[in-house]
C-alpha cells in the first residue's frame, strides 16, 4: 500500500506520453502541488472540527453533534458559510495591505509542503536544504500577521500584530538552535537524510539521550509560540484583544487566516514528527499511515496543551523565551555537537 | 532549580488532570432528543392537581395561594352559592409573573397546587403565558402527588372544645392521649413526617 508507487507509475505515464520533458516536469510539478494543497485543505478542516471535538471532551462536553456523525459535517458547513459571506474591507485600511495579508499567511503555510516527507519517496522537492527552507518560510507568517495588524487600521488588531512579531521573532531562535542540533547529529539539513538516519527506533532523535528530549521539548514549545496557541496566544488573546490580527476580517479572508493556523499547527506536528518521531519510519504499516498517525499524535498534543494551560503575561513569554530556553538550547546544541564527534551514544 | 522542578511537575499534573477529564463521559446532554430527569421535589410550572378517581380539582377556593404569592401571580375568580360557599370560576396563573418561590404550594392544604418538575412552556406571545383552570388542569392530571392527611388539622379546632371531657375521663389507651395534645400547630406536624424523609 505504498503510495509512492502509484505517483510513480502516473509520472512514468506522463514521462512516456510524448510531451517535451519541460512539459512533463511543469505538469507533474502543479499536479503535486495540487495533491499537496488538497490534503491540506481536507487536513484543515478535519483538524478544525478534531480541535473542537476535543476542546469539548476535555471539558465533558459533547461539541459539534447535530451534522453527520458526531458532527464530521460541521467545518464544510461552516466552510461553506464563510465562502458565501460578505468580504468587507474597512473604510481607512491600507487596502493593498489588507488584501495581501491572509494570502501570504495562507501562502507561507502551504509552501512549508515542499519539503516535508509524507511517506517513502513521497515528497514534492527533497531539498538538500529542506531545514533551512522550512525555517525561512514559516517565518512569513509574521510578516501576515504583522501586514494584517497594520492594515486593518484598528487598534486591537495593530496591538495583536505587534504581539505576534515579537513572539514569533523570540522563538524562533531558540526553535532553530533546536532543530540545528538534530542537523548537527544528522549531517544533513535534508528532510529525507534526517529521516533515513532514524530507521529504528532506538535511533528516533527523541530517545537519542540526553539531548534528544531536551530538542524535542524545546522544539515543542516554541513550535506551540510559533503558532500562536494557548499558552502563546497573546497575539489574540480575546479578552484583551477581542480577536488580535484578525478583528477585522470577514468571510473567506477570515477564512484563510484560519485556515492558515491549522496547516501551520500541522505543519509544526508535521517537522516534529520528521526530525524527531522517525518521520515516515516504522514497521508493518505503510509508511505514509505512520507518517499520518505520528502526526496526529502530535497534534493532538498541541491541542491537549492548548486546553490545558492559561495564557501568559508578555513579558513572562520573553523572559521565557530569551532566559531560559535560549541558553539551554545553546548548551544542547554543544551537547550534541559534543556527542556526535566524540562518538558517545552515537549508534 | 527547585522552582524549575515544580513547575514541571505543575504542568504535568495539568495534562494528567485534563487528561482524565478527556476519558470522562460528556456531563452535558443532547437537549432535545435528550432531557434531564428532574428531582422530584424541581420547581417548575404551576399546575392544578385533580382528584385521582373523580378527576375533579381538589381547589377549594380558600385562596390561601393567591395570598401567599408574592408577586400576584395567581388570581381566583370566583362565585358565591346560597350558603355562601365559594365556587371556583377560573384560576389564572400568570407564568410571566411567577417567580417559582413555591409559597403557593406550601400554603395549600389540600394538594391542590402544586409546582410541576416541567419546566418547558415558553411561547411566542406572553400573554400565552396566562393560563386558566383548564390548561393548568390538564397539564397537572399526570403530575404525581400524595394527598396529605388532612384530617388532624381539620378536626383540631373543634378538639379542643368538645374533646377534652372524654379524654380526661374515657380514654382507653394513655399512650395516644399526650400526641395530639403535644403537637399543637398543624404546620410542625407537617413538616416533620413529610418532609423528612
Amino acid at each position: 500500500m505504498e503510495l509512492s508507487g502509484v505517483f510513480k507509475y502516473l509520472y512514468e505515464l506522463l514521462a512516456n506520453s510524448g510531451l517535451p520533458p519541460v512539459w512533463v516536469d511543469l505538469i507533474s510539478l502543479i499536479a503535486a502541488a495540487l495533491i499537496v494543497f488538497a490534503f491540506l485543505a481536507v487536513t484543515a478542516l478535519f483538524l478544525v472540527w478534531w480541535e473542537r471535538k476535543v476542546s469539548a471532551h476535555i471539558q465533558q462536553r459533547f461539541g459539534p453533534m447535530r451534522t453527520g456523525w458526531h458532527g464530521w459535517l460541521q467545518t464544510i458547513i461552516d466552510m461553506l458559510k464563510l465562502i458565501q459571506k460578505e468580504d468587507i474591507t474597512p473604510a481607512t485600511a491600507d487596502r493593498p495591505v489588507f488584501f495581501w495579508a491572509p494570502i501570504i499567511a495562507l501562502t507561507a503555510a502551504f509552501a512549508a509542503y515542499v519539503v516535508i516527507p509524507f511517506g517513502k519517496g513521497l515528497i514534492v522537492s527533497d531539498l538538500n536544504i529542506g531545514v533551512v527552507f522550512i525555517i525561512a518560510i514559516t517565518t512569513f507568517t509574521i510578516i501576515s500577521l504583522l501586514m494584517a495588524g497594520w492594515g486593518s487600521n484598528n487598534k486591537y488588531a495593530l496591538l495583536g500584530g505587534m504581539r505576534s512579531a515579537a513572539q514569533v521573532v523570540s522563538y524562533e531562535v531558540p526553535m532553530v538552535v533546536a532543530v540545528l542540533s538534530i542537523v548537527v547529529f544528522a549531517g544533513s539539513m535534508s528532510m529525507m537524510d534526517i529521516v533515513n538516519s532514524q530507521a529504528k527506533i532506538y535511533q528516533w532523535y527523541i530517545f537519542r539521550l540526553p539531548f534528544g528530549p531536551i530538542a524535542f521539548i524545546i522544539y515543542l514549545i516554541a513550535g506551540t509560540a510559533e503558532t500562536n496557541r494557548t499558552p502563546f496566544d497573546l497575539p489574540e488573546a480575546e479578552q484583551e484583544l477581542v480577536a488580535g490580527f484578525n478583528v477585522e476580517y470577514s468571510g473567506m479572508k477570515f477564512a484563510m487566516f484560519f485556515f492558515a493556523e491549522f496547516v501551520n499547527l500541522f505543519t509544526v506536528s508535521a517537522i516534529a514528527t520528521t526530525l524527531f518521531l522517525g518521520g515516515w519510519q516504522g514497521p508493518f504499516l505503510p509508511s505514509w499511515v505512520w507518517f499520518m498517525g505520528k502526526t496526529l499524535f502530535m497534534v493532538f498534543i498541541l491541542m491537549w496543551f492548548r486546553w490545558t494551560y492559561p495564557r501568559l503575561r508578555v513579558d513572562q513569554l520573553m523572559e521565557f523565551s530569551w532566559k531560559f530556553l535560549l541558553p539551554v538550547s545553546f548548551a544542547n546544541l554543544v551537547l550534541a555537537g559534543f556527542m556526535k564527534y566524540s562518538k558517545w551514544f552515537n549508534w | 532549580m527547585i522552582k524549575l522542578i515544580s513547575a514541571i511537575k505543575n504542568l504535568v499534573v495539568g495534562l494528567i488532570t485534563t487528561g482524565k477529564h478527556l476519558g470522562r463521559h460528556a456531563v452535558t446532554v443532547q437537549y432535545p432528543t435528550e432531557r434531564w430527569e428532574m428531582p422530584e421535589r424541581s420547581r417548575g410550572i404551576v399546575v392544578l392537581l385533580s382528584d385521582k378517581e373523580t378527576g375533579a380539582l381538589n381547589c377549594t377556593t380558600c385562596l390561601l395561594c393567591e395570598r401567599a404569592c408574592p408577586t400576584a401571580a395567581i388570581k381566583i375568580v370566583y362565585d358565591k352559592d346560597e350558603k355562601g360557599k365559594r365556587i371556583l370560576k377560573d384560576f389564572i396563573v400568570d407564568h410571566g409573573l411567577c417567580c417559582f418561590c413555591g409559597l403557593c404550594e406550601e400554603a395549600c392544604n389540600f394538594a391542590a397546587i402544586k409546582m410541576a418538575t416541567k419546566y418547558e412552556f415558553s411561547t411566542f406571545d406572553k400573554n400565552d403565558l396566562v393560563w386558566h383552570t383548564d390548561k393548568l388542569q390538564e397539564v397537572g392530571r399526570d403530575v404525581p402527588y400524595e394527598k396529605p392527611e388532612r384530617k388532624k388539622p381539620e378536626v383540631k379546632p373543634a378538639a379542643p372544645k368538645a374533646a377534652p371531657k372524654p379524654a380526661a375521663t374515657a380514654n382507653p389507651s394513655p399512650v395516644m392521649q399526650p400526641s395530639p395534645a403535644e403537637n399543637k400547630p398543624g404546620i410542625t406536624d407537617k413538616i416533620d413526617p413529610q418532609e423528612g424523609k
